[in-house]
């Protein structure tokens, strides 16, 4: 058998890797972007398993794809959701909230500091002495 | 915000003055306060200058929304005695649950009482 007749043979051979690793960047893409969706709310799951669950899937999906071969374009896909799906966990994996160690602490007296207010004001901290204060420190006021 | 809001009431009764401090640049604050009708005196620290005095920069990786700030706060609430002392905080974890009206309310019972 020549080499030509190698490729046309293998042209027309089915490729079922194809279909899984479409469906492996169609999970990594949906994943990510419900991820984005809740993340752009700052409403970031406290179960994160589903996630890194799904991500786990994809990657099974990528590989199998070329364990089944597949088409140009299915491998493709499969390497974007490999990619996708590996950044992504590492991504869920090192999110998280730290204090600094010299974090205030119950007991401590605040420090005095000054900042702006909506209209361009000084605001001194000063002027809360005497008043029983709730301090609240948001990622984002809306 | 809005549910705080709804707990006003609940604070005055019991003269606490809220104060907010976010990273939003002051006009952003000001539409916001149109938009939900807020009355605590809230603050903007963009260059996260008072984030720093308190020490709640976030020191750990966060995967959140581009912001104009370079970094964010770990989401905390303290309670301020006369004196300017802490007398009860709560670090948030969670970023959907940050600490409820209803959470700080209780707190606030035990620490005023």
């Amino acid at each position: 058998m020549s080499t030509e007749e190698t490729t046309a043979t293998d042209a027309r051979k089915p490729k079922p890797g194809t279909a899984l690793g479409l469906l492996a960047l169609g999970i990594a893409a949906a994943t990510l972007s419900v991820w984005v969706l809740l993340i752009r709310r700052v409403a970031i799951p406290e179960n994160r398993g589903i996630f890194l669950f799904l991500c786990g899937l994809t990657a099974a999906l990528a590989v199998g794809a070329f364990v089944r071969r597949t088409r140009w374009y299915g491998g493709i896909a499969a390497v974007l959701a490999l990619a996708g799906s590996a950044l992504f966990s590492f991504t869920v994996a090192i999110s998280g909230q730290e204090v600094a160690p010299n974090s205030i602490q119950v007991g401590e007296t605040i420090p005095q500091f000054t900042a702006l207010i909506e209209d361009g004001d000084t605001f001194d901290s000063t002027s809360l002495r005497g008043q029983l204060v709730l301090l609240k420190f948001f990622r984002a006021h809306w | 915000m809005r549910r705080w809001e709804e707990l006003r009431s609940e604070f005055e009764g019991r003269g606490i003055q809220v104060v907010t401090v976010s990273t939003d640049l002051p006009e952003e604050i000001r539409d916001q306060r149109q938009h939900h009708g807020l009355q605590a005196i809230m603050l903007s620290d963009r260059d996260l200058a008072v984030t720093d005095a308190f020490g709640l920069r976030n020191q750990g990786a966060h995967s959140g929304p581009p912001s104009g700030a370079e970094a964010l706060p770990v989401p905390t609430t303290l309670l301020i005695d006369r004196d300017g002392k802490v007398l009860w905080l709560e670090h948030s974890e969670n970023y959907q649950k940050r600490s409820g009206p209803e959470f700080v309310l209780a707190a606030i019972e035990t620490h005023l009482n």
